[in-house]
């Protein structure tokens, strides 16, 4: 029984469509990431199911209620922006408590889930400050708080890594999917960032154009693109079109091909065929720029010393391991 | 930067912000002097100092009805403003931010058109007919309200572009609160600083206003700057007394509220 279900979901912006024919189910308790570009429609979607935007056509339902003629208030759902969207003018309790605030709850009750739920993400001695004394980091944690105390039955979250450093991101992003697994809360991610896509999630929807082109769990996604946008858009794929995939496979090939760069090895035994454009250093990879039977390729190989690397200009043999290859539309 | 540098440096920044001091403050003092000099007419420094100008300007009940005057209009203007002016700039940014570009434009008219050529013309639309109010204090709280417009607009849009409305405004929404609650609880007080920068600004300004004032109400209601052109032939130290006393005024008011407008959180 899935918690919640999109049906045929439609929105256009004067005139040109949004996205279409959306259609998806999430069971509760899951993470589902919707992963693309910018302009795919993921955040309208995001929104549309906050009930922000209104839709044009279609259905979501929530624990089996259709939300759509519901307004935002009404909906139970908690979001957490890109921009943080803390009140200026609140201390960081205040900004926690606005939602129980609207709710009519008790003083003393509001109290101390404001302090549970900061304590959940680790605030709880910032709760006097105001958001401008806190870091990029701490803000987005008080919005989660802020939307994870009302207890919403579907968490949302639109993009809340990307205005953050890299570090923080990281722990963060670990932070996020804990507290969801320890709350057993349904949560929609939206990023274009296919890392954290790839290690947060159970399940990914990637977008495109405002469609879903391909819905999968992280393995599935990575190493079986259903087409070229998908390859393309996660992973670093080599895509040949047939022709070339012929040519460098040496046997006739009728579709596109799409190859994973850390799938190809390369090694001084062997015929001396690729020769090595150049490489960069990735850290725990390298990742070299080579071209075999004028087809170029980028081949990721592990960084195990610095004895093992090949120089620009060296002749190699590259070795394909052909069960991974994957044929894409 | 050596050190030496740093104080010519330093020396240099100093006698600018001093220079402009006294310039600013010159005129102001001079006329402070004269204000409680007893006489100051042939010699170089007054004969001697009293403060019998102020008693009598502060006893004059024609001035004391000039100053009630013109503080009921400043805040008649100011209150038109901003009844209309904050829900004008929401309702602008939140739903129709195209009519930005257009607001822009009308709030540069009350500058574009000189004063003495718009209150010909307000004479001839008010004079008159269904709507004669030429003469009423009626006429100044409009006609200041426009003047207002361009300082209070201006000041609150900035202030409105620095918060993030919309999503303020969504996450508001997002947590319960009606549209209402979330301009009233989350919005507005966010722009306190904008609005009280430009509530200021416009009362300063239109507490000396004169043009206006004059051609359209003149001595029928006398607001303080009528009444002290209305006393230029008398003595001058009774209107340095009274432009002191208005100086004062305003400077009071503005430290009251830059103190009580003080943010807790800074």
């Amino acid at each position: 029984m899935s918690f919640v279900s999109v049906e045929q979901l439609q929105k256009t912006y004067s005139g040109t469509p949004v996205f279409s024919d959306i259609n998806f189910t999430i069971s509760k308790g899951e993470f589902v990431t919707l992963l693309g570009p910018s302009g795919c429609g993921k955040s309208t979607l995001l929104r549309c199911i906050a009930g922000l935007t209104p839709v044009d056509q279609g259905k979501i339902l929530l624990d089996g209620q259709d939300i759509v003629p519901l307004n935002p208030q009404k909906r139970g759902i908690g979001m957490v922006f890109q921009s943080y969207a803390l009140f200026p003018n609140m201390t960081v309790e205040q900004n926690v408590a606005f939602g129980l605030r609207m709710q009519k709850v008790k003083a003393d009750d509001s109290h101390k889930r404001v302090a549970e739920v900061l304590q959940l993400v680790e605030l709880n001695d910032f709760a006097k400050r105001y958001p401008h004394q806190l870091s990029g980091g701490q803000c987005q944690r008080v919005a989660l708080a802020r939307s994870l105390v009302t207890r919403p039955r579907l968490l949302l979250l639109d993009e809340p890594l990307s205005a953050l450093d890299a570090r923080i991101r990281k722990h963060l992003r670990e932070q996020i999917r804990q507290i969801q697994r320890e709350l057993g809360l349904t949560t929609i991610f939206v990023t274009h960032d296919q890392e954290e896509a790839l290690t947060m999630s159970d399940r990914i929807f990637l977008m495109n154009k405002g469609r879903i082109v391909q819905s999968g769990n992280a393995e599935n996604l990575y190493a079986s693109p259903v087409d070229v946008f998908a390859a393309g858009f996660i992973g670093n794929y080599n895509l040949l079109d047939a022709e070339t995939a012929s040519r460098l496979l040496q046997r006739p090939v009728t579709s596109r091909i799409a190859i994973r760069p850390e799938t190809l090895g390369l090694s001084l035994q062997g015929e001396p065929d690729t020769l090595i454009h150049n490489h960069s250093l990735l850290g725990n990879v390298i990742r070299y720029r080579v071209e075999v039977r004028g087809v170029e390729l980028v081949v990721d190989v592990l960084n195990r010393s610095p004895a093992d690397l090949y120089p620009d200009g060296q002749r190699v043999a590259l070795s394909i391991d052909t069960s991974t290859l994957c044929e894409v539309a | 930067m050596s050190r030496a540098e740093a104080g010519t440096a330093s020396v240099y920044h100093r006698s600018v912000v001093y220079l402009l001091f006294i310039i600013l403050l010159l005129p102001l003092l001079g006329t402070f002097v004269y204000s409680i000099a007893s006489s100051w007419s042939a010699t170089v420094l007054p004969s001697g100092f009293t403060f019998k100008w102020y008693l009598q300007l502060w006893s004059d009940p024609r001035f004391l009805t000039a100053f009630g005057h013109s503080l009921l209009i400043c805040v008649g203007a100011l209150v038109l403003s901003v009844v209309l002016i904050l829900p004008l700039l929401f309702v602008v940014h939140y739903h129709f931010p195209k009519l930005d570009a257009l607001m822009n434009i009308l709030i540069l008219l009350p500058f574009a058109v000189p004063p003495v050529v718009s209150s010909v013309g307000l004479l001839q639309l008010y004079g008159s007919g269904p709507m004669a109010m030429v003469g009423t204090p009626w006429i100044l709280i409009g006609c200041y309200f426009t003047v207002a417009l361009p300082f209070m607009y201006r000041a609150i849009t900035n202030n409105l572009q620095a918060i993030n409305l919309h999503d303020l405004m969504d996450a508001a929404q997002l947590l319960g609160a009606s549209t209402w609650q979330a301009a009233f609880l989350v919005v507005l007080p966010n722009l306190r600083k904008g609005l009280l920068v430009a509530l200021l600004l416009s009362f300063s300004f239109l507490f000396g206003e004169f043009v206006f004032a004059n051609i359209l109400v003149g001595t029928r209601y006398e607001t303080l700057q009528v009444f002290l052109n209305n006393m230029r032939n008398s003595s001058g130290h009774f209107t340095s007394a009274l432009v002191i006393s208005y100086f004062l005024f305003v400077l009071v008011l503005t430290w009251v509220a830059t103190f009580l407008n003080k943010d807790k959180s800074q």
